[in-house]
C-alpha cells in the first residue's frame, strides 16, 4: 500500500499545481489604445482572494474598487474627458505562476496599469511580466528589495522596501532605549523564514550592530507551518536579551505573542519590525491583555489625517470590516494610477508610465511627504513609523510628528 | 487490501500479541533519546530542551488524533483522504460559531461537532466516495481533493478569510517540570490519548470492531461471513470524520481558525499514518509523538530550517529502511 501511497502522492501534488497553474481562456484581440478611450479605462488588480493569505487579498480588492467607485463618483477621469475606470480583478491563489498568466490575461484584456500583488514572489513575477509587455505596475504590497534591483522601468513601489524597514525599526528602537534610559544592549530576532523576513532581519541586524546592539539569537520560523513556538521563544528566553524583535504575518505574529504570555521571557519589550499583526486593530482583540505595550515599525496610514478616518468608515459602511493597511496602500495605489492618468491625459501606457514616474501624489499613508519615485521605481519619501497597543488599542507613537501618544517604554513580558 | 496491522489482526487462534511490536519501539525511543542529547550539545540549554520535548510531545498527541481518523479510513476503505484536514476545519468552524453566537464553552461544543461530523462523514461517504469504490485510486484521490477545496471555499465564502480566534478564559500557561504549556494543550494530548483509548477497545473489543477488521481484512470474506460491508465502510468513514471533528474542536483555544488551517495538520498526519504503520491505532498515537518531537527537536538542531524539514527526513530514512512504517507489520 504504501508503495501505491507515495507516487500517488507526489502525482496528486503535481497534478494540483498544474491545475492551480491553468490559465483561464484569454480573449482574443485586446482593445487599441490610444490617446482617447471608447470605453471605460480598465485597471487590472491582483491579489489572494483565495488562499492562506484571502484576508487581506479580499480587503485589497474591495479597497480598490471602493478607490475606482469614488473616483468614477467624482467625475472619472478630467483630462479624458470624464472618462470612467474599471477593475479588472484577479485571483492570484498566492501562486506566482497563477499570478503570471494572471496579469497576461488582463493585459490582453486591455488594462492601461496593474495593482497587487500582496507577496514579493509574486511581485517580482508580475514584474517581469509588465516590463516585457510595457505596462505600468504599481505595487502596493511587497516588500523585497530584490523586485526593483532587475533595472525595471515599469515597476513602481509606494511602500519601503525591506532594508529600509530593518533599519529605521533598529533606530526606532534605539532612540526609545536611550530616551528612556532602557539600555537595550542584546536583542533576540525571530522572522518567517522567505526572503521577506530575512531581508528586514538582515537590515536591521545591520544597522542595530553599528548603533551598537548585538543581535543574538536569530531564529527563523515556517509562518505556515508553524503552530507552536514555545520552545523558540524559551530559546530567545535563555538567551537573556534585553528585546525581542519579531518580522512576520498574522497568525503567527498572534501565536509568538501567546508563546510570550505563557513562557515570559524577560525582555524589556517586543518590537515587530514591519510585522503583518502588531500594528493591526484585531490583534489586541484577539490576544487581549497578552498584546498591551507591542511595538510595531511598519509602513502605516497616517491615522490622525482627515482622510484617512474617512476613508477607514467608508470602508467599513461598504464592507462591514476594519480596513487593514494592506488595503489602504491598494486603495491608494489605485488614486496613483488615476492621478497618472490625470496628468499623462492618455491611455497610452508608456504615456502613462512616464507621468506617474513624475508624479508628486500627496498619500495618507506616513512619510516624509508626498509620493515620489527615484530611478528605481522606488517611494524616496516612504518611512515605517513606530506603532504600540495602548489600552487595547494600536496608536502612533514614535516619530512625534506622527504620534497620538507617548510611546510606553520599557513594556516589559 | 490494506496492511493492516492491528485492525486486521486475526481475533482468535493466535498468541495474543503486543499494542505494537517492541524492538522498533526500543529503537524509536533509543533514538530519541539521542536526539535529545544531541539538542543538549547544541543549544547547551537544558531548559530550552525540555521545553521542546514537552511542546513536541503536546503537538505529537495532536498530530496522533488526526492521523487516527486518516489511518482507519484508508486501512479500512483504502482510500487516501485529502479531506480529513478540511472536515477538521468545518468543526473548527462550528467550534467558533457556537462559541461567538451562543457563548458555549469550545468543550461542550464536542458534544455537537462530533456527532456533526460524524453525520456529514456518513453523507459523504454514502453520497459521493462510495460511487467511486472500486474505481481506479486516482478517481478517489481526486475526489476527495474536490470535496476539500469545496469545503475550504465554502467556508471562505460564508465566514470570509478573516482569522478568528476562541480564547476559553480558564486557558492559562501551566508549568511542568520547569516547562510551559497552555492548559488547552494539555487538554488537547489528553483528549487524544483517551479517543484513541475509546476507539482501540471499539476496535479490539466489540463486535462492531470485529466487523471493521473483517472488513479491513478481507472484504469479500467478510461479505461471505454475513458483514453488511457498503455499511461498514459508511460507518469507518464516519467514524474517521468524527475524529477530525474532535481534534478540530481540541485545537480551536490554541490556533487561528481560517479556512485553509486545516493545511496545518493534513501534511503532518499524512506522514504520522505511514510512519506508524497503516490501519494502526497505537501506531498513529506513537507515530504523532514521534513526528512532534521531531519537528521540536530538529527545531533546535537544525535552527533556521522548516520544522518539516527534519520530519521528511525521518520519514524518508524510515520509507526506506522499515518501508511498512515504524510500527507496521510486514504483511
Amino acid at each position: 500500500m504504501i508503495r501505491r501511497l507515495v507516487p500517488l502522492t507526489a502525482l496528486l501534488a503535481l497534478g494540483a499545481a498544474a491545475c492551480g497553474g491553468g490559465a483561464p481562456a484569454t480573449t482574443p484581440g485586446s482593445e487599441t489604445e490610444g490617446a482617447a478611450p471608447s470605453g471605460p479605462i480598465v485597471i487590472g488588480a491582483l491579489h489572494p482572494l483565495t488562499g492562506g493569505l484571502a484576508v487581506d487579498g479580499q480587503q485589497m480588492a474591495d479597497a480598490a474598487q471602493l478607490a475606482v467607485d469614488e473616483i468614477n463618483e467624482a467625475g472619472g477621469i478630467e483630462s479624458l474627458d470624464g472618462a470612467k475606470l474599471e477593475l479588472a480583478s484577479a485571483d492570484t491563489t498566492g501562486a506566482a505562476e497563477v499570478a503570471q498568466s494572471e496579469a497576461q490575461r488582463l493585459i490582453q484584456d486591455g488594462a492601461v496599469a496593474l495593482v497587487g500583488p500582496y507577496q514579493s514572489a509574486v511581485a517580482s513575477q508580475v514584474a517581469a511580466v509588465a516590463e516585457r509587455n510595457s505596462i505600468p505596475f504599481v505595487i502596493d504590497v511587497a516588500t523585497a528589495d530584490s523586485i526593483l534591483n532587475q533595472g525595471y522601468t515599469y515597476t513602481f513601489r509606494m511602500q519601503p522596501n525591506a532594508s529600509g524597514m530593518g533599519t529605521v525599526g533598529a533606530q526606532y528602537l534605539a532612540d526609545l532605549a536611550e530616551s528612556s534610559g532602557t539600555p537595550i544592549d542584546k536583542v533576540g530576532y525571530m522572522h518567517e523564514q522567505t526572503e521577506f523576513g530575512t531581508t528586514v532581519m538582515e537590515a536591521f541586524k545591520a544597522e542595530a550592530e553599528s548603533l551598537g546592539m548585538v543581535v543574538d539569537p536569530v531564529i527563523s520560523y515556517d509562518a505556515f507551518q508553524a503552530s507552536d513556538l514555545t520552545t523558540e521563544v524559551t530559546r530567545i528566553k535563555e538567551a537573556g536579551v534585553d528585546a525581542l524583535a519579531v518580522t512576520g504575518y498574522y497568525r503567527d505574529g498572534l501565536l509568538i505573542a501567546n508563546n510570550v504570555a505563557a513562557v515570559q521571557p524577560g525582555v524589556q519589550a517586543v518590537i515587530g519590525i514591519a510585522n503583518g499583526a502588531y500594528d493591526l486593530p484585531q490583534f489586541p482583540t484577539d490576544a487581549g491583555e497578552k498584546a498591551e505595550g507591542y511595538l510595531d515599525a511598519n509602513y502605516h496610514p497616517d491615522v490622525t489625517q482627515d482622510g484617512y478616518q474617512e476613508l477607514a468608515e467608508k470602508f467599513k459602511a461598504a464592507y462591514g470590516a476594519d480596513i487593514r493597511t494592506p488595503a489602504v496602500l491598494s486603495y491608494e495605489a489605485v488614486r496613483l494610477i488615476a492621478a497618472g492618468l490625470e496628468e499623462a491625459g492618455s491611455v497610452d501606457r508608456a504615456d502613462l508610465r512616464e507621468a506617474i514616474s513624475g508624479l508628486t501624489f500627496e498619500t495618507i499613508m506616513a512619510g516624509n511627504g508626498p509620493v515620489e519615485f527615484d530611478e528605481k521605481g522606488e517611494n524616496t519619501n516612504a518611512v515605517p513609523i513606530l506603532m504600540q497597543v495602548q489600552s487595547g488599542t494600536v496608536k502612533q507613537v514614535y516619530p512625534a510628528d506622527f504620534a497620538e501618544a507617548e510611546p510606553a517604554f520599557p513594556a516589559a513580558k | 487490501m490494506a496492511d493492516l496491522a492491528t485492525v486486521a489482526e486475526p481475533a482468535a487462534g493466535t498468541p495474543r500479541r503486543r499494542l505494537v511490536p517492541s524492538v522498533p519501539l526500543l529503537v524509536t525511543v533509543g533514538l530519541v533519546g539521542v536526539a535529545v542529547v544531541v539538542a543538549l550539545i547544541r543549544t547547551g540549554s537544558p531548559a530550552t530542551v525540555r521545553q521542546a520535548v514537552l511542546t513536541g510531545l503536546l503537538l505529537g498527541g495532536v498530530y496522533g488524533l488526526v492521523a487516527l481518523g486518516l489511518t482507519l479510513i484508508f486501512g479500512v476503505l483504502d482510500i487516501v483522504n485529502f479531506a480529513h484536514g478540511a472536515l477538521l476545519t468545518v468543526a473548527m468552524y462550528v467550534t467558533y460559531t457556537l462559541s461567538d453566537r451562543f457563548g458555549i464553552d469550545p468543550y461542550v461544543s464536542l458534544l455537537v461537532a462530533v456527532p456533526l461530523l460524524f453525520l456529514l462523514g456518513a453523507a459523504l461517504q454514502r453520497g459521493l466516495i462510495d460511487r467511486t469504490l472500486g474505481q481506479p485510486l486516482e478517481n478517489q484521490l481526486l475526489l476527495t481533493l474536490g470535496i476539500a477545496l469545496l469545503l475550504e471555499n465554502a467556508l471562505l465564502l460564508s465566514y470570509g478569510g478573516v482569522p478568528k480566534t476562541v480564547n476559553p478564559s480558564y486557558d492559562e500557561p501551566v508549568r511542568v517540570l520547569s516547562a510551559v504549556a497552555d492548559l488547552s494543550r494539555i487538554l488537547a494530548f489528553l483528549g487524544a490519548l483517551a479517543i484513541a483509548g475509546l476507539l482501540y477497545v471499539l476496535l479490539q473489543r466489540t463486535r462492531l470492531g470485529t466487523a471493521i477488521r473483517a472488513v479491513a481484512a478481507n472484504p469479500r470474506g467478510a461479505q461471505l461471513v454475513g458483514v453488511d460491508v457498503r455499511f461498514i465502510f459508511m460507518l469507518t468513514f464516519a467514524i474517521g470524520t468524527a475524529c477530525a471533528g474532535a481534534a478540530g474542536v481540541l485545537v480551536v483555544p490554541f490556533v487561528t481558525v481560517e479556512p485553509t488551517i486545516g493545511e496545518l495538520f493534513n501534511i503532518v498526519a499524512f506522514v504520522v499514518v505511514v510512519l506508524g504503520g497503516l490501519g494502526s491505532v497505537p501506531g498513529a498515537v506513537l507515530g504523532g509523538l514521534v513526528i512532534g518531537l521531531t519537528e521540536q527537536l530538529g527545531g533546535i538542531i537544525f535552527p533556521s530550517q522548516s520544522p518539516l524539514l527534519s520530519v521528511f527526513f525521518v520519514f524518508v530514512l524510515v520509507l526506506f529502511l522499515r518501508p511498512q512504517g515504524i510500527f507496521g507489520r510486514r504483511q
